[in-house]
């Protein structure tokens, strides 16, 4: 779904300290499951080790990426959330 | 002389032409263009054989395997351009919108297990309006290939897409989402057939009349699976409306099932399209004897059908004598489930002996 990356995507890799995170995933005005759907399918050309920072703005993403995190055996390093905007970090460990 | 010559000449191939053309009118559209003819089965364009009253798909009566003083026939909706009964509700989906003015520069996105996908794919491409569909798991491979090769994005949705939602629903969460994200700024239209009236309506005005018609009226039960509901609610209301004693029965899968095209409606939200007061009576059928039955199918009457035609022969043949001339429908046909069939054919379906792998030497 590269097409629906967004300017955001890029700039967001520049705006700041993300502790590592090697991949950025705006999902900012996107509704439940697509955040989830564009996760996974990241996380799956991640390397274990590797984190994944995603920027949501649906507020189901707050229940979604702790469950998601434990379905796929993610370690979510933090939740927070700012200015309407959550922060999911994500980091894919070796069985997942 | 030479004149008169070409003057005669001309004379002559004009009368003949004119003869062409009342015996045909072929010459009328190019020069070697041959004029649309349904009686001879002749079309201009692919979707003038989607199904109508005018052009039905064919009824074929059932004698192996139900009862013998049964009188049941399966409605081959299979034999539509694009593979199946979806055929009907991509063009009634498409029109619709149209219509409202909503694919005025739009993409469409739509969830489906396949067969509507596969019709609404080969219906855009024809318009060259782009399409990504949202497919749920247990898709056969065969769906996804035809999905590709008519130039669909295919977006597979797996079991816990939502882990806090209703994972076999997820195909339509992720659909909704993509037409609905403020980031796609109305990029997307979504025909949603589980909710758009004009899914019930394509088998109000075309399905229901033709079993109507092609049952010269006499038709006393009716049987289709649970699915989006399109085709029990429209044909289901179109005959009661007929005849109130018209029997509706609806086929249900059991919960979890592997039955591409059903729908258990306790696992999955009912459609909204769906009107219940028009069904008589649901009957469950498990996959195990829908497999049998599709095998029947094939062995038994040479019907290359689907699984969930399979559940609903099942349905059938355990109906009572009162059920009178029944039509069941056929969905889709076997060779999209090559694979899947392949897969029955593996160690559980092998340990309850539905399917042997067996090669005769």
């Amino acid at each position: 779904m590269a097409d629906m990356d967004t300017a955001a995507d890029r700039a967001a890799t520049d705006a700041g300290p993300s502790r590592g995170a090697k991949v950025q995933l705006d999902c900012k005005g996107l509704l439940c499951p697509l955040p989830v759907y564009r996760a996974s399918q990241a996380i799956s050309r991640l390397e274990p080790g590797d984190v994944l920072r995603i920027e949501c703005t649906d507020p189901g993403s707050l229940a979604d990426f702790p469950a998601f995190a434990r379905q796929r055996s993610l370690t979510l390093l933090s939740a927070t959330e700012r200015d309407s905007v959550q922060v999911f970090e994500l980091r894919k460990e070796a069985d997942a | 002389m030479e004149i008169m010559d070409t003057a005669t000449g001309s004379a002559a191939l004009g009368a003949a032409l004119d003869a062409l053309e009342m015996r045909g009118g072929a010459r009328r559209h190019g020069r070697i263009g041959l004029a649309p003819d349904a009686s001879r089965r002749r079309y201009g364009d692919v979707r003038e054989l989607i199904a109508s009253p005018a052009n039905a798909t064919p009824l074929v009566r059932l004698n192996k395997v139900v009862a013998q003083a049964a009188d049941a026939y399966l409605k081959l909706e299979w034999l539509n351009p694009f593979g199946s009964i979806k055929d009907r509700t991509a063009r009634y989906l498409l029109e619709g919108m149209r219509q409202r003015g909503e694919l005025q520069g739009r993409e469409l996105v739509e969830a489906t297990s396949g067969n509507t996908g596969i019709a609404l794919a080969a219906l855009a491409a024809l318009e060259g309006i782009p399409l990504t569909v949202t497919i749920p798991s247990g898709v056969p491979a065969e769906k996804l290939v035809l999905l590709r090769m008519l130039g669909a994005t295919v977006m597979a949705t797996p079991d816990d897409l939502c882990p806090v939602d209703n994972p076999r629903d997820g195909a339509i969460a992720l659909a909704r989402a993509i037409a609905e994200s403020p980031a796609h700024r109305g990029r997307y239209a979504m025909p949603n057939q589980y909710a758009n009236p004009d899914n019930v309506r394509a088998h109000y005005e075309t399905t229901g009349p033709e079993i109507w018609e092609q049952t010269e009226g006499v038709v006393r039960t009716f049987v289709a699976g649970y699915g989006t509901c399109g085709t029990i609610t429209g044909v289901g209301r179109f005959l009661k409306e007929r005849d109130r004693s018209i029997r509706v029965v609806a086929v249900e899968p059991q919960v979890g099932h592997r039955l591409p095209g059903l729908k258990n409606l306790q696992e999955a939200r009912p459609p909204a399209i769906l009107d219940r007061s028009v069904i008589d009576e649901v009957i469950r059928v498990p996959d195990d004897p829908a497999y049998a039955m599709t095998r029947r199918l094939f062995r038994e009457e040479g019907l290359i059908v689907g699984p969930s035609t399979g559940a609903i022969v099942h349905a059938i043949a355990g109906l009572d004598a009162a059920a009178g001339l029944t039509v069941g429908v056929s969905p889709d046909g076997g060779q999209k489930y090559a694979s899947f069939y392949a897969d029955l054919a593996g160690a559980e379906a092998r340990a309850s002996g539905l399917i042997e792998l067996r090669t005769e030497v």
